[in-house]
């Protein structure tokens, strides 16, 4: 029953379809800049915000390296050097170094896979105003003067409420966390986006590396950000309402706060790491002219790296008193994890040899690149020998050693990133008298900076202290490392004025000006809105044809998709593996909607900090209000049937297939929030096993009939979902199947409520009562948010855009009810397991 | 454009082999952790570490020779031959990462 459309103009020429596209894609001017949802003018965004973070926190470093540069320095004081300290630390990694790489993301990814945008706009958006409302916060806190003051891993209990009594540690866990939130959005967004929507005819193994490393990149982050996530929920919930998870003295323990930070702490040296190494494994073959030796080995040791990273987090935790055997196995583990980086290293350096390489500046900073992570690598393989890091430990090796890998592997890569895409952005190229001298700068002072940090620490100054005595023997290496801190900031600081150079009179250069053979390079520059006027096809006997030849047949409209349709901002969704088109989407149009949800979400964080709790959950209400209303407008709104998309093909709209991007994100969300959850049954068992205070004649009680009335309303919902779903399949009316839903599910919630009143000891005498209400809580609001599911999809099927054909919605459901209702069991077995549990602490020695 | 492509669920097997491994470190771990804390017996610990160890390691190289040994079927395309390549692969660095890491279970002292 295909419904009739637009028939597409045949044989548009390229200026003409130029100007349908840009109609449909394009942003608007003045404040409809601000309804922005398109990914170049995001990632644009991005770019800029993070570098403006990148100043601030750079200016914070220079800080503290005026503070140490001489003995007993009175530049700052104690209290001030800790915020500025700490700033820098969160400033760099969380507000710069992670939405960086994401920025190069969203802006290159689509590009690369040759597709025209990402699947979810709007969530681009509202994660990008996230990011920027976060980052302000934390911002706006060291103006203020009660900027974090605990560096930038939040240990506790310094970071406790005994300890931190002011707001500094709720900026960090709340600024932070709603960062957090605008990266895990922008992870789901890439991989659903690499996975469904790349060019036609590129299956995974046509798939440029960039792609894999990206995917990888940011699967990662889905697993890696939701234990920080719970450490910072829990770590608030204690400061604002006294639950005491990492409080000793009632059984919580500092190290779990650990554990959670670190679980996400080590992985994210990678996520920062290896889009930059998919930036060099790019670039790499185009200046060596000549392929990527090892596609597939390194394809193998990007998941290698990623699983390795995760397992060796207690690396991190060598001194705090785990047995020597434990250890073993992360030391082992730290040391392994420099084989993949080294199956890379082998890869580019035998693209090199094997090719023709030709001297750019991009490849001054790749070199450049060579060298920072080699050093920075092997004082990683010295830290993970156990002996060697109980005496480094704390010391300023480690801080030399992080910025070696962190910032050594983040910025040469990034510099030579921005100068070989640059000219992609601009349509120009770089003044050379101005951006060579930068990199030796910049080369220079980096290391002057940070390699005497290695001897300092080798003398035993420890990292974090405000001022020393000067009798200590490390007066010239701090001198000279603050020599050096001032060195790399004018080589930035050139570098900085030659890009605005070249962005003003830089020359203009040809399409295509590396000769380089991604599809970024196939469109105009700087890119026009809609990135590919027609979306190219790639498979056997196609892959030789040049970006720049490629670039004027896909502007005639020569691809798919080439033309305009009812006003839609129209790409191709493609099968996981082979790439074949298996669907048209259709991507909203621009919209205030993720300004304005933002808002309320930073209002939301903003209550919380001042401790206006009721206004904050207003706030939370009106934001889950606005979800619930953006899903109202998404999809078509009736059926359309396979929509031509050149070539003689066509295919359905992704509002009537099994595999639309919703689907695929919602399997992201559960994954990110099984690892949450997965956390948080971790941080009961390490409580019991591991806190002090937890005696067995603690009997904890949990109402049985309570838990199970919890556990048969949760089965009720998945079963009236499912009920729903054949309900609307067979053309049936699915409202009361969906009534009986919401009905288990308020049901549900009730008793969890009750339950949580009931939990004994009482969740703030003790730790086991505080885990035993979060456990519950965790259910509850799962099953609320399940509400919002069932209430969007009665809203939707009134709407029109719920029929037999367009199931998305209540396929969406019953996946989520089915999770609920899984985890929930998970959770409430382990709440009546709980005494159990603790009855055979009665048994340790 | 309708042709027989590699389903979808097969991307697992990507992380299939590492899985084990995680699934090696938080079981191994736990375990180490639990016996240590109720005073278990050094050689019951040893024991039961060494069967989880090999344990993981037979399922990883059951599943390597498994997969190994399984042809892709042509009509799947070259998207099938690299994924399996690409899936075995990473099923031999797992089981070499299995052993390099959490071979310490065998000889080390339990609980010191």
């Amino acid at each position: 029953m295909s419904a009739s459309v637009e028939q597409p103009p045949q044989g548009a020429p390229a200026l003409r379809l130029h100007r349908q596209l840009v109609k449909i894609w394009a942003t608007g001017p003045g404040w409809q800049r601000l309804a922005a949802v398109n990914h170049s003018v995001i990632g644009l965004r991005m770019v800029i915000t993070s570098f403006v973070f990148f100043a601030i926190g750079g200016i914070l470093g220079m800080l503290t390296r005026v503070q140490l540069a001489t003995p007993n320095g009175d530049f700052m004081d104690a209290e001030t050097y800790n915020q500025v300290f700490t700033m820098h630390g969160s400033m760099m990694l969380f507000l710069f170094a992670i939405p960086m790489v994401e920025s190069f993301a969203v802006y290159l990814t689509p590009k690369i896979l040759g597709t025209r945008d990402f699947a979810f706009p709007r969530l681009t958006a509202y994660g990008y105003w996230c990011y920027l409302l976060g980052g302000t916060i934390l911002t706006v806190s060291l103006i203020a003067r009660v900027a974090p003051d605990s560096g930038w891993f939040m240990y506790t209990p310094l970071s406790s409420n005994v300890y931190t009594p002011g707001v500094n540690a709720d900026v960090w866990l709340l600024g932070v966390t709603f960062v957090e939130i605008s990266a895990l959005s922008l992870a789901m967004e890439i991989v659903v986006s690499v996975l469904k929507m790349r060019a036609p005819g590129m299956s995974l193994d046509r798939m440029p590396i960039f792609g894999w490393y990206i995917l990888v990149t940011a699967m990662m982050m889905i697993v890696a950000f939701p234990p920080l996530i719970l450490g910072s929920i829990l770590l608030e919930i204690e400061r604002a309402f006294g639950l005491p998870f990492f409080d000793p003295t009632r059984g919580g323990s500092a190290l779990l706060w650990q554990h959670l930070f670190w679980l996400f702490g080590h992985p994210d040296v990678y996520i920062i790491f290896l889009p930059m190494a998919g930036a060099l494994s790019t670039m790499i073959p185009v200046f060596a002219n000549r392929p990527l030796v090892g596609y597939r080995a390194i394809v193998v040791a990007i998941i290698a790296l990623a699983f390795l990273s995760f397992g060796i987090w207690v690396h991190h935790m060598f001194t705090v008193g785990i047995p020597h055997l434990a250890l073993a196995f992360f030391s082992a583990g730290s040391a392994i994890v420099a084989v993949p980086t080294a199956v890379q290293f082998f890869a580019w350096l035998a693209t090199l040899a094997h090719g023709k390489p030709r001297w750019d500046l991009p490849m001054l900073y790749i070199f450049g690149f060579f060298f920072v992570f080699t050093a920075g690598g092997l004082t990683g393989v010295m830290l993970a020998i156990v002996p060697f890091d109980w005496q480094a430990h704390d010391t300023y090796f480690i801080v030399a050693h992080m910025h070696y890998v962190v910032a050594g592997a983040l910025a040469f890569p990034m510099m030579a990133g921005f100068y070989y895409w640059l000219p992609l952005l601009t349509g120009r190229t770089a003044a050379y008298r101005l951006a060579v001298p930068a990199f030796w700068l910049i080369f220079i002072g980096f290391n002057l900076t940070f390699f005497m940090m290695h001897l300092t620490g080798l003398l035993g100054m420890p990292r974090r202290v405000f001022t020393y005595n000067g009798d200590e023997g490390w007066d010239w290496l701090n001198l000279l490392s603050s020599v050096g801190s001032f060195v790399m900031t004018i080589g930035f600081g050139m570098a900085v004025i030659d890009i605005i150079v070249q962005l003003r009179f830089g020359r203009r250069v040809r399409r295509n000006p590396w000769n380089a053979t991604t599809l970024e390079w196939a469109m105009p520059m700087p890119p026009a809105p809609y990135a590919f006027a027609s979306i190219p096809r790639l498979g056997p006997g196609k892959e030789q044809a040049a970006p720049g030849q490629l670039a004027l047949s896909l502007a005639r409209g020569e691809g798919y998709l080439g033309f305009a349709r009812n006003g839609w901002q129209e790409t191709l969704g493609v099968h996981m593996t082979s790439g074949e088109p298996d669907q048209v989407i259709v991507l909203p149009q621009p919209t205030y909607l993720p300004l304005v949800t933002a808002l309320f979400t930073g209002a939301a964080v903003l209550a919380m900090l001042f401790k206006l709790y009721l206004l904050s959950l207003a706030m939370a209400l009106v934001t889950i209000g606005l979800f619930v209303l953006a899903g109202q407008r998404a999809g078509l709104g009736r059926d359309y049937g396979p929509l031509p998309i050149g070539h003689g093909a066509s295919v359905p709209p992704h509002t009537e297939v099994a595999s639309a991007p919703p689907w695929l994100a919602l399997i992201c969300v559960l994954v990110a929030d099984g690892t949450l959850f997965t956390s948080l049954v971790f941080g009961t068992f390490y409580l019991w096993i591991a806190a002090p205070h937890w005696p067995a004649n603690l009997a904890p009680e949990a109402s049985r009939v309570l838990a199970l009335g919890v556990i048969v309303a949760l089965v009720i919902a998945a079963v009236a979902a499912r009920g729903s779903l054949r309900a609307t399949s067979a053309g049936a009316r699915a409202q009361g199947w969906i009534g009986l839903a919401v009905i288990a599910l308020l049901a549900a919630i009730a008793a969890a409520v009750g339950l949580i009143g009931s939990v004994t000891p009482h969740p703030h005498q003790h730790a086991l009562g505080a885990t035993a209400a979060a456990l519950i809580g965790f259910v509850a609001l799962h099953a609320g948010i399940g509400l919002l599911f069932l209430i969007s999809n009665l809203l939707r099927i009134h709407a029109g855009f719920i029929s037999p054909r367009r199931l998305t919605d209540l396929r969406l459901s019953r996946l989520w009810l089915d999770y609920t209702t899984v985890t929930g069991i998970i959770a409430l077995g382990l709440v009546l397991a709980l005494p159990a549990l603790v009855a055979t602490l009665g048994a340790r020695p | 454009m309708n042709g027989r492509a590699v389903p979808p669920r097969r991307l697992w097997l990507l992380a299939a082999g590492f899985l084990v491994w995680c699934s090696a470190l938080v079981v191994l771990y736990a375990l180490h952790a639990i016996g240590c804390a109720f005073g278990w017996q050094a050689g019951a610990l040893r024991w039961s570490l060494a069967i989880v160890l090999f344990v993981h390691l037979i399922v990883i190289a059951w599943m390597w020779r498994h997969l190994a040994t399984a042809r892709p079927e042509p009509k799947l395309g070259q998207a099938a031959v690299f994924l399996q390549t690409v899936v075995v692969w990473t099923l031999i660095a797992a089981l070499v990462a299995t052993v390099i890491t959490f071979a310490p279970s065998l000889v080390l002292k339990t609980c010191i």
